[in-house]
């Protein structure tokens, strides 16, 4: 079951660097949302109602439908659907199956005895992912996808090595993070205001 | 500690319910009193080294960068209720202006006292959203974009900070991330872990202490802020940086050959750091850019001292603590040199010592003492770190750091006479002279003197703690 789901989360990262349009790139991340629900709840060794409560709200609520919405809001606010013209599809594609080639490379000499290695290679293919998409696209929205499938791997990275922080710590994460989307989408549809851009080549006014 | 954050909390969100201007600067006047309280409660009543509500713990370290935050602090609602009336700015703004800037200070202040590594990484992040907030308050195509930089670089570089913190936690016992917990079990961790955990976290920091490679964030969040924000965010913020670099460091104090190589990663990016600020000092035309390229390269300083260790770790917090003030009346300076010529820019602007010769002469000798020139606090312990290096024989390091601090002092001092006897090219606006914000400045110089040829003993006591991690 764990295997089937981490085997769908490496697919989707894969479709995400060849997809065309924001709202797929959206959507996408709305499936990796409820695919690490998924996966959370079936690694629980046993039932606890708070534990499960903030799964729940941490990914199924937060990551598979708040987020999402707060981005396909951006998307139509802001008129911007497709990624920039400038990138092939064949060169990212390539780009992100070098990314995992170099993920399962590291964890085969980083990866100890209490690391999960699966979890451990999905989570640092994300994290390339996620770099790949800021470096490489010049449209602001991509960069927003690339923090957010950074993220995602960040969770993934806490499974793979198993720390169970405490709910508190948990929460007060989460709420950092949210406010940091909910902040950034904000900025962005003002950049769309105000400057009549989105792209990064027009964040170039202050330099020394 | 839960009643001081409570009434600090409410006194940072009370300017949004008030109506004029003067009630939010008596609200602004109680934040500082409960500041000045609360850290003397915690003197009078000897709560030092002592856990607070759980994730908060007092001891030298959070209470001296506390007190330095309260002073700065003071000093920047001062100077910003003239900056922001010259300005014209209207109530809502100027209100908005306080509460962000006062709910800045108190995450920062979480951050100072935070006894968890993770709690640590929430606070700083929480600083990020408070500083977004000031850094776009002029408003204008600049304030935007630095503020969607400063958002994103700050957001991206502290996830990675904590994928570190994730890999730190490896070693923790029962998910226990207090410092303690954490340096009780440390030395058992897999060395090859904690070498990327402190990679990671120090790269996903530098953007809080404006050291290399996320120091780009720091410079253009200064440049858009107003420039009594700026002066707060490049001390007290960079401190928090520093501070929490600083637990971590204090933390791998007993991982032997892993702490041998975060010594050295402390070198390297700190000698890049001084190399950005030297280079970039002198290209920028811009003061406020300027000031922000010198913590750059005030903070390499104290990042070479740190990795050297002994003696130079010493000198690195002292330096910290004197750059607080050198640096804060600096950006003030800059402040009212705005009020006067409406513009920063260091090509245009110039003929300031007939214009403000109170401001003039306190900026001459604010830049002495940014250069360290005796009795700068800055030669004390800038010669503590020379010293220490040559007492390990890393001459090619001393050689590097002294030709570019030679970079650093001409460009500095170029800059400073340029500002004070180049022909002016701008309009100027004389009813900006206001000599009592130039006097008030000229206080946290004075401040900064005393510490170059008098360290009272209780200061010397507490960095001695704080440097004490045998």
């Amino acid at each position: 079951m764990i295997l089937s789901l981490i085997i769908l989360y490496i697919l989707t990262l894969l479709y995400m660097s060849i997809a065309e349009r924001f709202r797929s790139q959206t959507t996408i991340l709305a499936i990796q949302g409820i695919l690490l629900f998924g996966i959370a709840i079936a690694r629980m060794h046993e039932f606890h109602p708070v534990e499960m409560a903030f799964i729940i709200i941490e990914t199924f609520i937060f990551k598979a439908i708040v987020i999402p919405a707060i981005l396909m809001r951006v998307i139509h606010k802001t008129k911007i659907d497709r990624i920039d013209a400038s990138s092939s599809q064949f060169g990212s594609l390539a780009m992100s199956i070098a990314a995992l080639v170099a993920s399962c490379t590291i964890t085969y000499y980083m990866a100890d005895s209490r690391t999960d290695m699966i979890f451990f290679g999905v989570a640092l293919y994300a994290l390339l992912t996620g770099l790949i998409l800021i470096v490489m696209r010049k449209r602001i929205f991509a960069h927003l996808v690339g923090f957010l499938i950074i993220e995602n791997g960040v969770f993934l990275f806490s499974m793979a090595i198993g720390v169970e922080l405490p709910i508190l710590i948990n929460l007060a994460i989460m709420l950092d993070i949210l406010i940091s989307i909910l902040i950034l989408g904000m900025f962005l549809r003002r950049m769309d205001n105000d400057m009549h851009t989105d792209a990064t080549d027009a964040l170039t006014s202050i330099k020394d | 500690m839960l009643t001081f954050l409570i009434i600090s909390l409410l006194l940072a969100v009370a300017p949004l319910v008030v109506r004029t201007e003067r009630a939010t600067n008596i609200i602004a006047g109680l934040f500082f009193t409960v500041n000045v309280a609360a850290i003397g409660l915690l003197l009078w009543y000897g709560y030092i080294d002592r856990q607070l509500l759980y994730i908060f713990r007092a001891d030298g370290l959070a209470v001296l960068f506390h007190l330095l935050m309260t002073l700065v602090l003071g000093f920047s609602l001062l100077h910003s209720s003239s900056y922001l009336k010259a300005d014209g700015v209207s109530t809502n703004s100027y209100k908005a202006y306080y509460t962000l800037l006062m709910l800045l200070s108190v995450a920062i202040t979480c951050v100072y006292y935070s006894d968890n590594v993770a709690m640590t990484w929430v606070f700083l992040e929480a600083t990020t959203i408070c500083s977004a907030g000031i850094i776009y308050h002029r408003e204008f195509r600049q304030s935007l974009e630095a503020t969607w930089k400063y958002i994103f670089v700050c957001s991206t570089g502290i996830a990675m900070a904590y994928l570190g913190i994730l890999l730190l936690s490896t070693v923790a016992q029962h998910g226990s991330l207090d410092y303690g917990s954490l340096a009780d079990v440390i030395a058992e961790g897999n060395p090859l872990y904690l070498k990327v955990a402190f990679l990671l976290i120090i790269v996903g920091y530098s953007c809080k202490m404006e050291i290399f490679p996320f120091y780009t964030v720091g410079i253009d969040a200064n440049y858009a802020a107003p420039a009594p924000a700026s002066a707060f965010i490049s001390t007290a913020l960079v401190n928090a940086g520093f501070l929490s670099i600083m637990r971590i460091y204090r933390l791998y104090a007993s991982t032997g050959e892993v702490f041998e190589w975060a010594r050295h990663l402390l070198i390297l990016i700190g000698i890049l750091s001084l190399a950005v600020g030297a280079m970039f000092l002198r290209r920028t035309n811009n003061y406020k850019r300027f000031l922000s390229y010198s913590t750059v390269e005030n903070m390499g300083i104290v990042a070479i001292g740190m990795g050297i260790g002994g003696a130079a770790l010493w000198a690195a917090v002292f330096h910290v603590v004197c750059h607080t003030f050198v640096k804060n009346s600096m950006f003030f300076s800059v402040g009212i040199i705005r009020h006067i010529y409406d513009s920063y820019s260091i090509n245009r602007i110039g003929n300031y010592f007939n214009i403000n010769r109170v401001g003039a002469i306190g900026f001459y000798v604010g830049t002495l003492v940014l250069l360290a020139f005796p009795p700068s606090p800055l030669f004390i312990s800038e010669v503590m770190i020379f010293g220490e290096i040559i007492a390990v024989g890393s001459w090619w390091l001393l050689a590097a750091m002294l030709i570019l601090m030679c970079v650093v002092i001409y460009a500095i001092w170029s800059r400073t006479l340029r500002l004070n006897y180049h022909s002016n090219q701008d309009e100027l606006h004389l009813s900006g002279v206001n000599r009592r914000l130039s006097y008030s400045a000229a206080v946290l110089l004075l401040l900064a003197i005393v510490l170059g040829v008098w360290q009272p003993e209780v200061l010397c006591d507490v960095i001695d703690q704080i440097v004490n991690i045998g």
